[in-house]
């Protein structure tokens, strides 16, 4: 009985390989011919901006970390108004994979995929982005977040104004 | 020794350790945050919860503050203990700010591993978070008092341990504010330890504020090397620069701390105008080029006019390696030995040290373990800052100190001084040692033969002195004092402050007998053709007699990676890398070889490269300002050693005997390897010049202003002391001249306008701190000399 | 024109053109398995290179010749240089005597459409396949790297072992034809296929030749996902191309003698023998690449477990059977 089972699952096989031979492929040749992609098509890297227009990227090194590939570097820094920024900040796409996993680890939403993904260039060089070529002008996808308001350190607001802040205690206070 | 269970396994400690240091020793990790190994339990934070299955007390029990008792069961798995941990995450979690993507601590954060250690990912606390205003806390450490989870170790690492007391806590209830009474900069020159043992971000580095993550650093295991005591560091770099230094967490040799200098004084290996290429007369060049010039050069020259035109210039912050190499260089040109240090009385004092018995060599331990600690003619703090920390660690422990020094030395603990004129500092040691104190007036007498009552007492005393404050008499009283101390059932033994971290072993290279004279004759002689200055900078630290020779020498190369004087003025400079920059081997204060590994490359910092901006979009196999080398490879290259490091190093065991096993030492495992001690040297021919009569001039280095890499980290500028000369309040009033006025310093045909102060000092002694490239500087340090000290008049 | 100087300029060009139409199928059944495995797995294939991606044969060969021919350092220069020639070169041998057909009339001769008619013919091609085993093992050998040693010990173990079943599932088909020459063996079947006759044999057959092709299910001694490339990882440019181009010829050789050895060679109705010969053999390779297309690799166990307990002692039975079934049916004498 089990001997009959192999032989059947094996011959079985030679049948589904034999039918998907007269099928349609599922690929098609490209370029000549093109499909549109979903809107969540995980392709070319942007980074955003936080609705009152500046960037939501704070450089905390997390896409970089999380990318497989290394093809993110960057530099941090800090801004006047204590605001921490990316000084450079560059994809290589000559390198990337698309895999999504920096805009999953991206914690202000600065960091987001579109669907564009025809970026194949001779030279390598072209593909090296840096910080302007990948800024956008809007928030992206949630465009209401922003991370400074959220963060609690005092970036966006004077210390204990934002909600979900007290306001700043006195320790010098002997009050119970 | 009680035996215990934990987690099923079994592990037995001594009487008195608690249930978390049992776990430890198990190999099992008990997640806590107030506890650390230095700094002892506190039961602060509440995290360290444990279920004690079987013992006295059963139930959830802190494990920091449980004693283990014998056949105990713990268990950290247990569901109670788990959920106390938990929540206890979550109660610390309900004001912790959420600003981990902008926090410097994120990667190495304690809180952030317990977080996710403890399933917190969801809060459900809905009520609004507290605040606190910052402080500004100068230009080492950043604080984010939002963040802080109130665990006591910064104040306890502050004010216990490292005995700061400008910092500490205050406030009631939740809003204990752990801060200055008033903002400014932290006083104490171990404040930099607060990043270290801070588990959130609540202090953090600021000198290296929003640079690097931890997991992109490269670091490497490696010995500081600003001073001889040779402390553990990792040091972390990324994109070509130096970014941060942190202490070594182990216990040996600096107990997981480090002074301010060691972990802010990294600066002088990102300058931008750090010499990068190659220069040869005038002409920028290859490392290559420069390396075969100067072989051929000084060989040349040696041919020409006798191996004694040469003279070449060992270092104190050079490698082992390096300085073994170019004393090797010198025996294969027949020459005589490098000079490894310019100062003839400190160099007379090191070298005597260097071969002392090991037995009576101190380590930084037996320091912390010591009973009774004397120093005697040395600044701890300036001179090897860890000494003065590891000091109070014997003084909490109930160590007296004892200070037998001219200078009113400042430590970080309780300390009775005896002041007394440099000169006699000698006769003192001789004096302890049952010398019958001749020379030393009555009441300098009575307490030193208290301390004498004391020292033979003691069980574990530890003398400290350093080689410039005693110099090679002084020395000599030192070992004798300690060595005719040391019984079996007491363990008396010596420190001597050394200038660099490769000093002992420059020491140990150097003949035994000193030969200042031998060097004063070889300037003298007017031969001198060529100079090689190894990683020294003779033009700042030598006085014009010396200078004058060097900068006359028809070769005048040098080796360096700081932008120094001698570099400046040299013909044939060759780029070497930095002590971070190289694999190599440092020889600490005791005698003790230690190997470090490199952190980074040598070149440019992509920050210097890219102008603040993106790196240059350009391909190149060639790093920018990567030609520089190790100076050991160096001089290999030269003396035609080939296989790296192992083969110099091969090379170096062959050919001094005392450095034997410099090979086998690894850096990751901080392995150590003991000079042995040597042929004491014979005692003088002559003894020292008579004293100068009037006013004398006492020279002594500050804790930043000169070891030379901090003196060129910018950062460190503000610790710089104030360019004063320090008198006796009567000696000032009698010179006429009033705390704050200008005052004209002059000795030995230098002279410099100083601001002339008030200080605890013997009559009759002026003393001045050095500063890197001021004019009396120049003089070397603890020797006296005759001087003027004058009313500036004018603006 | 003497005949005898005729003969030999006949036998001339029918072995240039016998080479160069064998070149050329090899080189097309590469483009045929690649298209054919692309549309069992859904996909298009080879469609750049020329018409539906005809030219990328030619495109493969030009790129091939145009590699740098590397040699590592510590590899035996001058077996690593012979042993891909040694392989193609036993692939290639084996045409000399597969008949494709009957004798016909040229330029007044009769001319054999066979280049040696060997009176041991089937000897002679289980000898070349045996020798096939040496391109392999020596290259990998020599090539002095783990994966290549790998790679050339398991080709050894399994075309060693595989050998077995396979010479004994043709000893049958000897015994019904009751010669050793090809074109006996063909003509013996001009009834019934030896197929039909022995169709346990030629299963034995058709497992032997997977086998001994080191193809799929049978390609330990190249499995990419373990084993790089296998006995030949180090190789490249035109050397990497002759053992390439020996794995197809070797496809065919083995199609060959299942035709000849199984369904009838050059017999068929209608159509002109040849042309019979290249349907036939061309069926084989279908099968060839719908196995490859259908079953996973084996595991090396398995792989001798196969042969050892099932396919050897199936041979032998096979043989005895077949044996005592001829003896019967010529009357027992």
């Amino acid at each position: 009985m089990k001997l009959w089972r192999s032989i059947r699952g094996t011959l079985d096989a030679f049948w589904i390989t034999l039918r998907t031979l007269f099928r349609r492929p599922a690929t098609i040749a490209w370029p000549e011919k093109r499909r549109a992609p979903a809107e969540r098509f995980r392709a070319r890297i942007v980074l955003t901006r936080d609705p009152q227009g500046k960037e939501r990227c704070v450089a905390c090194y997390l896409c970089s970390a999380a990318c497989p590939v290394s093809c993110i570097s960057m530099q941090s820094a800090e801004a006047p108004d204590g605001r921490r920024y990316a000084a450079w900040f560059r994809i290589n796409f000559a390198r990337c994979i698309f895999c999504g996993l920096c805009a999953e680890a991206c914690p202000t939403r600065a960091i987001q995929m579109t669907p564009d993904y025809e970026m194949c260039r001779r030279d390598p060089l072209s593909l090296l982005y840096e910080k302007e070529d990948l800024l956008i002008d809007g928030p992206g996808k949630d465009p209401h977040y922003d991370f400074y308001r959220h963060a609690g350190i005092g970036v966006a607001a004077p210390r204990g104004t934002l909600p979900g802040e007290r306001p700043p205690e006195d320790p010098g206070s002997l009050l119970p | 020794m009680p035996t215990l269970t934990i987690d099923g396994r079994t592990v037995s400690v001594p009487e008195g350790k608690t249930i978390l240091e049992a776990a430890e020793a198990a190999g099992v990790r008990v997640p806590h945050f107030c506890w650390h190994r230095a700094l002892g339990a506190l039961g602060a934070c509440r995290l360290c919860a444990v279920t004690v299955l079987d013992g006295p007390q059963k139930g959830v029990r802190m494990a920091c503050l449980t004693p283990v008792q014998e056949g105990m069961r713990v268990s950290t798995l247990d569901e109670s203990s788990w959920n106390m941990r938990r929540s206890v995450i979550e109660w610390l979690m309900a004001n912790h700010p959420h600003d981990c993507p902008v926090c410097d601590e994120g990667g190495e954060c304690q809180l952030q591993d317990m977080t996710v250690a403890g399933n917190h990912a969801v809060r459900r606390q809905r009520g609004r978070k507290r605040t606190f205003h910052n402080q500004d806390l100068g230009p080492f450490i950043e604080h984010e008092m939002n963040r802080c989870i109130a665990c006591y170790r910064c104040v306890r690492t502050y004010r216990d341990y490292c005995g700061g007391d400008d910092f500490g806590v205050l406030g009631s209830r939740d809003r204990v504010y752990f801060g200055r009474f008033r903002p400014g900069r932290l006083l104490s020159p171990f404040s930099g330890n607060l990043v270290d043992v801070c588990p959130t971000g609540t202090l953090t580095d600021k000198t290296s504020r929003f640079r690097a993550r931890p997991w992109d650093l490269e670091e490497a295991s490696s010995v500081c090397p600003h001073c001889a005591l040779g402390c553990a560091v990792i040091p972390g770099g990324r994109y070509r620069e130096l970014l941060r230094v942190r202490a070594d967490p182990r216990p040996q040799p600096n107990d997981g701390f480090l002074c301010d200098r060691g972990r802010f004084g990294y600066g002088y290996a990102n300058r931008a105008d750090r010499p990068r290429q190659a220069r040869l007369e005038g002409r920028p060049g290859t490392l290559a080029e420069a390396v075969a010039a100067l072989r051929e050069r000084v060989e040349g020259i040696a041919r020409q006019h006798g191996p004694e035109a040469v003279l070449l210039l060992g270092s104190a912050r050079a490698t082992v390696e390096a300085n073994a190499l170019l004393s090797l260089w010198a025996r294969r040109l027949g020459a005589a030995d490098p000079v490894f240090d310019l100062a003839a009385r400190r160099d007379g004092a090191a070298r005597i040290f260097a071969r002392a018995a090991p037995a009576l060599r101190a380590t930084l331990a037996d320091v912390r373990q010591a009973d009774l600690t004397l120093v005697c003619g040395a600044d701890p703090l300036a001179e090897g800052p860890l000494l003065a920390l590891a000091l109070r660690q014997a003084a909490r422990r109930g160590a007296a100190v004892r200070v037998i020094d001219p200078r009113p030395v400042p430590l970080v603990c309780e300390a009775e001084r005896l002041p007394l004129a440099p000169t006699l500092v000698p006769e003192a040691l001789r004096f302890l040692a049952g010398g019958n104190g001749a020379g030393l007036s009555q009441e300098v007498l009575q307490p030193l033969a208290e301390t004498k009552r004391l020292f033979d007492a003691a069980r574990r005393p530890v003398v400290i002195g350093s080689a410039e404050g005693l110099g090679p008499d002084g020395v000599r009283a030192l070992l004798a004092l300690v060595a005719g101390a040391s019984r079996p059932d007491r363990d008396a033994k010596a420190a001597l402050l050394l200038p660099g971290p490769s000093s002992f072993a420059c020491a140990r290279l150097a003949s035994a007998v000193p030969n200042a004279q031998d060097l004063r004759r070889r300037l003298g002689g007017g031969k001198i053709r060529a100079v090689v200055a190894l990683e020294v900078d003779p033009l700042a630290e030598a006085p014009p007699a010396v200078t004058g020779v060097i900068e006359k020498a028809e070769l005048f190369a040098a080796l360096d990676y700081l932008p120094t004087a001698t570099v400046g003025r040299a013909n044939l400079f060759l780029p070497s890398a930095g002590p971070y920059e190289q694999d190599g081997a440092f020889c600490d204060f005791a005698g003790r070889l230690r190997a470090f590994a490199r952190v980074l490359r040598p070149g440019t910092p992509i920050l210097h490269t890219g102008k603040g901006n993106h790196p240059p979009r350009t391909f190149s196999p060639d790093v920018p300002g990567g030609d520089a080398a190790p100076a050991w490879e160096i001089l290999a290259e030269i003396l035609g050693i080939s296989g790296g490091l192992s083969g110099a190093r091969a090379e170096i065991e062959k050919a001094f005997s005392f450095l034997q096993g410099l090979a086998g030492l690894r850096a990751d495992a901080r392995d150590e390897r003991v000079l042995p001690g040597g042929e004491p040297p014979a005692p003088p021919g002559a003894p020292a010049g008579p004293e100068p009569a009037g006013l004398r001039l006492l020279l002594s280095d500050p804790f930043v202003g000169w070891e030379p890499l901090s003196a060129h980290a910018a950062v460190l500028e503000v610790l710089r002391p104030e360019d004063a000369v320090y008198l006796n309040p009567a000696e000032l009033a009698r010179l006429g001249l009033a705390p704050g006025a200008r005052a004209r310093v002059e000795a030995q045909e230098l002279s410099e306008i100083r601001v002339a102060r008030a200080a605890d000092l013997p009559p009759g002694l002026a003393w001045v701190v050095r500063r890197r490239g001021s004019a009396l500087s120049r003089l070397p340090a603890g020797e006296v000399f005759a001087c003027r000290v004058a009313r500036e008049e004018g603006a | 024109m003497s005949p005898a100087l005729l003969s030999a300029l006949l036998t001339t060009a029918h072995v240039a053109v016998l080479l160069g139409a064998v070149l050329t199928a090899a080189a097309y059944l590469v483009w045929f398995e690649r298209k054919l495995l692309a549309r069992m797995q859904l996909r298009l294939g080879p469609n750049r290179a020329g018409w539906a991606g005809l030219l990328q044969p030619l495109a493969d060969v030009i790129k091939l010749l145009c590699k740098e021919d590397v040699i590592p350092a510590a590899a035996d220069r001058t077996v690593y240089r012979l042993a891909p020639a040694l392989t193609a070169l036993s692939a290639i041998l084996a045409f000399a005597v597969i008949p494709l057909g009957e004798p016909v009339q040229l330029f007044g001769l009769e001319h054999q459409l066979v280049i040696s008619d060997l009176s041991v013919g089937a000897l002679f091609l289980l000898g070349l396949s045996s020798l096939s085993v040496y391109g392999v093992t020596l290259g990998g050998f020599a090539s002095s790297s783990k994966y290549a040693l790998l790679g050339a010990l398991r080709a050894l173990a399994q075309m060693i072992s595989y050998e077995l079943p396979l010479g004994l599932s043709l000893a049958p088909v000897f015994l019904l034809a009751g010669s050793l020459s090809l074109s006996d063996i063909v003509r013996a079947q001009a009834d019934f296929p030896f197929a039909v006759l022995c169709p346990v044999s030629f299963v034995l057959f058709v497992i032997g030749a997977l086998a001994e092709a080191r193809r799929t299910p049978f390609d330990l001694p190249e499995a990419e996902s373990e084993l790089v490339a296998g006995y030949h990882t180090e190789y490249s440019g035109m050397r990497f191309g002759l053992y390439f181009v020996g794995e197809y010829l070797n496809m065919l050789v083995l199609g060959s003698m299942g035709t000849v050895f199984f369904w009838g060679g050059w017999l068929g109705p209608g159509l002109p023998g040849p042309l019979w010969f290249a349907l036939k053999v061309g069926l084989f390779c279908f099968v060839f690449v719908w196995v490859r297309a259908t079953l996973p690799r084996l595991r090396y166990d398995q792989l001798m477990r196969l042969n050892w307990r099932w396919l050897l002692p199936l041979a032998l039975i096979n043989l005895v059977l077949t044996a005592a079934g001829a003896w019967l049916l010529r009357g027992g004498v």
